[in-house]
């Protein structure tokens, strides 16, 4: 027990900690600079000195701990005269242009020399000079204000681990620059501009926007665009958001974001956004009111309804919608169309994947806390880039390798490059063969126990693969592999995240089984990459063909009776189709309506020109969506929804975390999508009668088992967690349905010098939505082709060049650039950019076990063109 | 008194390993094979020897924390950073003798059971560079250094690495940052080196004057080494003269010598025997002293009571026609360009010292200048990160203390000028 005394008040501590730290305890402030509580103490600006008894010197309080009897003042004549002394130091070299600066207002040097600094100062000397540098479309840099403080570094290299940007020179010519010269070319998460305490970094994008003092209104809500689920504050001036940042106090990414939760928001204001609903006559989409739109849809979901049945009708939800949104549009497609034809993206990969843990683990298995990663003591990454897909998420990865945990990543995944001590990087398609040596190895270190479960038995008959059979198939030394189950073999308690990349395969099925028997082995804990912030919400409403709300399958009489009766109607017992399904039942003329809430599929499901084949077959393509898309462009009814921010909600993440979405301004034109849908609803003759979305979370907690009396007020306590109040699934243990692995298929090698495409999950977008972010484009504009330095040595192509790209599907062209650690014979496209995504020219095959599209990297032709183009880099 | 450190340097080849041997080198390397580890560390400690990189820190000690720390492994890092102004004693070292640096080094690594050592090399000093490596690579040849040492079995790799030219380096944590491949700045402290220096690892960080006299400890036994010189720290230290003195040079004299005894007896008395009016008796950050206190014994122990430091030993001598203020401005210009930028006094206090110090050099000072530049310094001292800060502060406090009539004059004949 350590006993201090701060100011005359006495504490007791268990552990010791520094005197800035136990002065806040004591309730004590003591003004500081560098510190910032997300950061390690760094002791430069000196603010923060106090006066310790029988210590001759003032120390810094934030980086002296607190010693057993130690007596400290923080407010003598000495400490008080120190402060000042160092304000007035601080201003000798800072522009002091307050009235033009936008951090004024919001400046932690301002309000300190306010507080607590001399009235003027004595220096009369000139200032250093340093233009204000525009040299970044994102990131304005003003070094005449920088007060050296580091934050921005420490937050770029410890905190991001990102290191762009570095303190340079010495003395009073210290300041901050990005290694890159000029343009940053960063993360571009701009957490170095959130915890800079002055004006001298900031965002472009805001520039002489607004001062801090005519925000009117801030609102604590969620970003959208990621599975992650950061809390972010709105702050609004009028009508309209004029900042994002991170809430600093609550929330699971403690004062973090990315570059698309920061910047990205900007689509809600984009001037392309639908205004008003359409209806397409003589073959061309035009304005009309919302009651005639609604009336025209209800009357052909009848015509087919009667004609061919609820069957025929279809319908897509959205991990972008609201859990209110989708739990109110299977209600709908159940209870009134009389279909469990409903499905989403996230039946492609997410619920699958989720499903098959789930079976075999029990429900709820992949619900744990994201802050839990970086407290594990191993990390396994396989699928995808999390710092890309999930980015803050995949902060907590990196924070865990600058402790010393191993991180082991298998697959190419650029942004935990230097951090993962095992990197393995397979041949396309052959991370099965690698799963199973790693699991055949770490059997032989921990064998299996004699009294087995029945998934232990499930292990035990999986084939063992040798590392020798695994390294020529897939490509890697027998040695690296051994080495990374030599660091697996010392983790007690890993996180493993799983991306969809190893999930959408033919082999699907069989990766995860052998990842679930690696999560076995290794006791790990599940976390699944969403790339959408509602994935796992819309499960958890029931937005699968074979699901209920609260996870019930419908399959079970009990559960859809006993849902069915709440409203007295019948939910339909034939499992309905999945997305994919729909897709070819459309193309095939089984599926005869499609009613899409807020989801591109023309662009967001591989072999584009087969789904808009199918697209324009149908006999009624409903699309609600907040932006003309390459699906709105097939669709008889258009109808403009209300965005993220002009409505009010909740999202699950992926840790299963319900957090409350608050609506932060009005739409302008778009109505919730649950609106949209109880109008439609009531036309048919179904009254849903919801007065706001509290109303529709009500029902929701009554008629889901797993959300049972869940309320807004539980999510904003901030730790509104799976299972909620509620009850989940019992577990069977009985685990059927489990296909043994081919071992033999999973062990062909792929063969040589052909080069296959894949996806490339760009950081700085999502999706198709964030092209209609300004900020988004203006750090990735163009989409590039990736390829590695031998394929590019092979075709003779040097980053920036042009080349065309052609599978069986398609052709698109795209200027490459190449990533020198990229594997042989693959070429990595991103789906984000109209007429030239990756699944412009991908195809698929039917995964029959999830009924998805697998993606086993389709073979390409590349070839360069002949057409200069400027350089292009990332 | 017989020359230990300097012994054999008239010797053109004596940067030759083979002259080193023929001299007795390598003798202390044999003997220290012979010993356990915690035998060396008992005979440094008994000898009294103390840091020769400025702050007089006991060696023993210092060696005796890294040892008792369990993480392994320890590194052994050789501070050759030698930056401070008026500083030139571990040059003669590093070129003429660099055998004796890696004898010692060798027997403190094994001391210290470090298996690594680097030689941090001040960037300006090539020539020292092309010599160690010659002579590193003579010693591995030789098995003095590598996987088994004279065949005991004992492993020590040795290696250069120069520095990029920035004072700070030489103070040991900056030095570790640096090393590290990372901008030059200290760390905070604890944790101490001795327990998390390099790669977080207990390192040992020595001066080259210091490891030099370790094989003298092995060779002539702990009891006659702390003969030599003052009696609470003992041994032969190098100090380098410079200034106004007939003979300016390295000087070899037992810890102790009175500062009138360099000045007068050794290097021969001011030049052109004008009047002395000050000297700086430890480098640029050591306080002035004028020329009343030259009775003073050069050592760790004695100089504070004299108002001073040993510091690195190195003096500097400045005759009757100086103009001290001038000194001053171009020591405090040395600060201001080699503060590292971390902390805010030092990052800005000095610049605005140097500022005022130039006006009243240039002939425009005011004034209050005189009292505002003490007011600086007095906002400077003690709230430094590092001891740099500090430094500068008790330059510009100590000669404005021992010479203020000299600031003064400056500024009153600006204003006879005017007039
Ligand atoms: C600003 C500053 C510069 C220093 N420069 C040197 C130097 O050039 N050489 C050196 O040996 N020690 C230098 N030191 C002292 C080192 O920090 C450290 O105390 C020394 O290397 C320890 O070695 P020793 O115990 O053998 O003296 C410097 C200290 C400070 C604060
Ligand atoms: S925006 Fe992010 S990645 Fe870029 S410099 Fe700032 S902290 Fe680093
Ligand atoms: S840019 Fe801002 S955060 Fe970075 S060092 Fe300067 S003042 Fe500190
Ligand atoms: S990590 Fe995901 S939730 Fe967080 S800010 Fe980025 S996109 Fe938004
Ligand atoms: S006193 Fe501060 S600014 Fe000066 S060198 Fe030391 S740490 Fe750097
Ligand atoms: S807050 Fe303690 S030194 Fe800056």
């Amino acid at each position: 027990m350590i006993t201090v005394t701060i100011n005359g008040k006495q504490i007791k501590l268990e552990k010791p900690v520094s005197i800035l730290e136990a002065a806040k305890m004591t309730g004590i402030k003591i003004p500081t600079l560098c510190h910032h509580k997300s950061l390690e103490a760094y002791g430069g600006c000196r603010l923060c000195l106090v006066e310790i008894e029988k210590m001759p010197r003032l120390q810094a309080s934030c980086t002296q701990y607190v010693t057993d009897g130690m007596v400290v003042w923080t407010e003598t004549g000495r400490v008080v005269e120190a402060r000042k002394a160092m304000l007035e130091f601080l201003l000798i070299n800072h522009a002091l242009d307050c009235p033009y600066c936008d951090k004024a207002g919001e400046c932690d040097l301002q309000d300190l020399v306010m507080k607590y600094g001399p009235a003027a100062g004595r220096f009369t000397e000139g200032k250093r000079k340093h233009p204000e540098s525009y040299d970044d479309p994102i990131i304005v840099r003003n070094m005449e204000r920088c007060i050296s403080c580091t934050r921005c570094v420490r937050m770029c290299s410890k905190v991001q681990g990102a290191s762009a940007i570095s303190m340079v020179n010495r003395t009073s010519k210290t300041f901050v620059e990005p290694f890159s010269g000029g343009r940053y070319n960063c993360e571009y998460c701009g957490n170095c501009i959130n915890v800079c305490p002055v004006g001298a970094i900031m965002s472009r994008l805001h520039k002489h926007t607004y001062r801090p003092w005519f925000i009117e209104k801030t609102v604590d809500t969620v970003c959208s665009f990621c599975g992650v689920g950061c809390s972010v504050t709105a702050q609004i001036r009028g009508n309209s958001i004029v900042r994002i940042i991170p809430e600093s106090e609550k929330g699971l990414n403690r004062g973090l974001l990315c570059n698309r939760g920061r910047f990205g928001y900007d689509y809600i204001s984009n001037s392309g956004r639908l205004k008003s609903p359409m209806i397409r006559k003589n073959g061309s989409l035009q304005e009309t009111t919302w009651s005639e739109a609604f009336m025209y849809i209800a009357q052909k979901i009848k015509e087919i309804k009667e004609k061919n049945g609820g069957a025929a009708i279809a319908g897509v939800a959205s991990g972008r919608c609201t859990n209110e949104d989708n739990y109110v549009f299977q209600k709908f497609m159940r209870l009134v169309v009389g279909s469990n034809n409903i499905d989403s993206i996230a039946g492609f990969a997410y619920a699958p994947a989720r499903k098959f843990f789930e079976k075999i683990f029990g429900q709820g298995v992949t619900a744990n806390p994201i802050q839990g990663i970086s407290r594990s003591d191993g990390i396994f990454v396989i699928g995808g880039d999390p710092t890309a897909i999930n980015p803050v998420l995949g902060l907590q990865i990196r924070a865990a390798s600058q402790k010393d945990i191993p991180v082991a990543t298998v697959g190419y995944a650029p942004g935990l490059k230097g951090f993962a001590a095992n990197r393995l990087i397979p041949k396309p398609s052959t991370e099965a063969a690698l799963l199973a040596a790693l699991l055949t190895e770490m059997l032989k270190r921990k064998p299996l126990p004699a009294e087995k479960t029945p998934f232990e038995e499930i292990i035990g008959k999986i084939q063992p693969v040798s590392l020798n059979e695994a390294e020529s198939a897939c490509g890697i030394a027998s040695g690296e592999i051994s080495a990374c189950v030599d660091s697996l073999s010392g983790m007690t308690n890993p996180a493993l995240v799983i991306g969809r990349d190893i999930i959408q395969r033919s082999e699907g099925q069989a990766n995860l089984l052998l990842l679930a028997a690696l999560a076995q082995a290794l006791n790990g804990r599940i976390y699944l990459s969403s790339e959408l912030p509602n994935e796992q919400g819309l499960i958890d409403m029931g937005c699968l063909p074979d699901m209920l709300p609260g996870g019930r399958p419908v399959a079970v009489d009990s559960f859809r009776k006993r849902y069915g009766e709440f409203f007295n109607a019948e939910v339909p017992s034939a499992q309905g189709l999945s997305l994919m399904e729909m897709v070819e039942g459309a193309h095939s003329g089984n599926i005869k309506a499609l009613y899409v809430m807020g989801e591109n599929i023309a662009f967001n499901i591989p072999d584009n020109k087969f789904v808009k084949d199918a697209l324009s077959r149908l006999e009624l393509l409903v699309v609600q969506d907040i932006f003309t898309t390459e699906t709105t462009r097939f669709a008889h009814v258009v109808l403009p929804a209300a965005s993220w921010a002009e409505r009010e909600g909740s999202y699950t993440n992926l840790e299963g975390r319900m957090q409350h979405l608050k609506k932060a301004i009005d739409s302008v034109a778009g109505l919730e999508d649950w609106k949209i849908i109880a109008e439609v609803s009531k036309v048919l003759g179904v009254d849903m009668n919801y007065r706001d979305s509290r109303d529709i979370l009500a029902e929701i907690a009554k008629v889901s088992p797993l959300h049972k009396g869940v309320t807004y007020e539980d999510m904003d306590s901030g730790e509104c967690m799976w299972p909620y109040k509620g009850e989940p699934l019992r577990h069977d243990l009985n685990i059927v349905g489990i296909d043994m692995p081919d071992m033999k298929a999973l062990l062909k090698k792929p063969e040589k010098d052909k080069v296959y495409i894949g996806v490339d999950k760009v950081l700085f977008h999502s999706a198709s939505l964030s092209r209609n972010s300004f900020a988004l484009n203006s750090i990735y504009s163009e989409p590039h082709a990736k390829i590695g330095k031998n394929l590019a040595a092979k075709l003779s192509v040097a980053s920036g060049d042009h080349i065309s790209i052609s599978t069986g599907a398609g052709a698109i062209e795209l200027a490459a650039v190449i990533d020198s650690d990229m594997p042989d014979n693959i070429v990595l496209v991103p789906n984000n950019f109209e007429g030239r995504g990756a699944f412009r020219v991908m195809g698929w095959k039917m995964n029959a076990a999830f009924k998805a599209p697998a993606l086993d990297g389709m073979e390409a032709v590349l070839k360069k063109l002949e057409r200069v183009s400027a350089e292009v880099s990332e | 008194m017989e020359k230990y450190l300097l012994r054999n340097i008239e010797n053109p080849n004596s940067a030759d390993i083979n002259e080193y041997v023929k001299a007795g080198g390598y003798k202390a390397l044999a003997k220290a094979m012979d010993m356990k580890p915690a035998d060396i560390i008992e005979q440094v400690k008994k000898s009294g020897l103390r840091g020769r990189g400025g702050a007089g820190f006991p060696t023993g000690m210092k060696w005796a924390f890294a040892a008792a720390d369990p993480k392994m492994p320890k590194y052994l890092l050789c501070n050759a950073d030698e930056g401070e102004p008026g500083t030139f004693k571990d040059r003669p070292l590093l070129e003429k003798n660099p055998h004796l640096l890696i004898e010692g080094m060798i027997i403190s690594g094994h001391a210290l059971r470090a298996k690594y050592g680097y030689i941090y090399l001040r960037g300006e000093y090539p020539q020292a560079k092309d010599i160690l490596e010659a002579a590193i690579k003579q010693a591995y040849e030789k098995k003095f250094l590598g996987d088994n040492i004279l065949g005991r079995g004992v492993k020590f790799d040795l290696c250069v690495h120069q520095g990029a030219g920035a004072y700070i380096c030489g103070e040991e944590t900056a030095l570790i940052e640096s090393l590290e491949g990372r901008r030059g700045q200290p760390r905070i402290k604890p944790p101490f080196p001795v327990n998390e220096g390099f790669l977080a690892k207990p390192t040992v960080v020595n001066n080259v004057e210091t490891f030099s006299n370790v094989p003298y400890v092995l060779e002539i036994g702990p009891e006659e080494y702390s003969k030599i010189g003052s009696s609470d720290c003992p041994g032969p230290k190098l100090f380098s003269v410079s200034g106004h003195v007939k003979k300016p040079g390295v000087y070899e004299l037992p810890m102790g010598t009175t500062l009138r005894d360099i000045i007068y007896t050794h290097c021969g008395g001011v030049t052109g025997d004008k009047k002395l009016k000050a000297v700086i008796p430890g480098g640029i950050s050591t306080p002035v002293l004028p020329a009343d206190k030259l009775d003073c014994p050069m050592d760790f122990v004695n100089m504070p009571k004299h108002g001073s430091m040993l510091g690195s030993g190195a003096v500097m001598v400045f005759d009757e026609t100086v103009d001290l203020p001038k000194v001053c401005l171009r020591a405090i210009k040395f600060f201001e360009h080699e503060s590292c930028g971390k902390c805010t006094p030092c990052r800005e206090g000095i610049g605005w010292m140097r500022s005022i110090l130039g006006r009243i050099c240039g002939g425009t000072g005011n004034a209050g200048d005189i009292d505002l530049l003490l007011e600086v310094s007095k906002n400077v001292m003690g709230k430094t990160f590092c001891p740099l800060g500090d430094g500068a502060a008790t330059v510009v406090q100590n000669f404005i203390k021992n010479f203020r009539n000299e600031f003064e004059a400056h500024i009153n004949n600006k204003v006879r000028a005017e007039r």
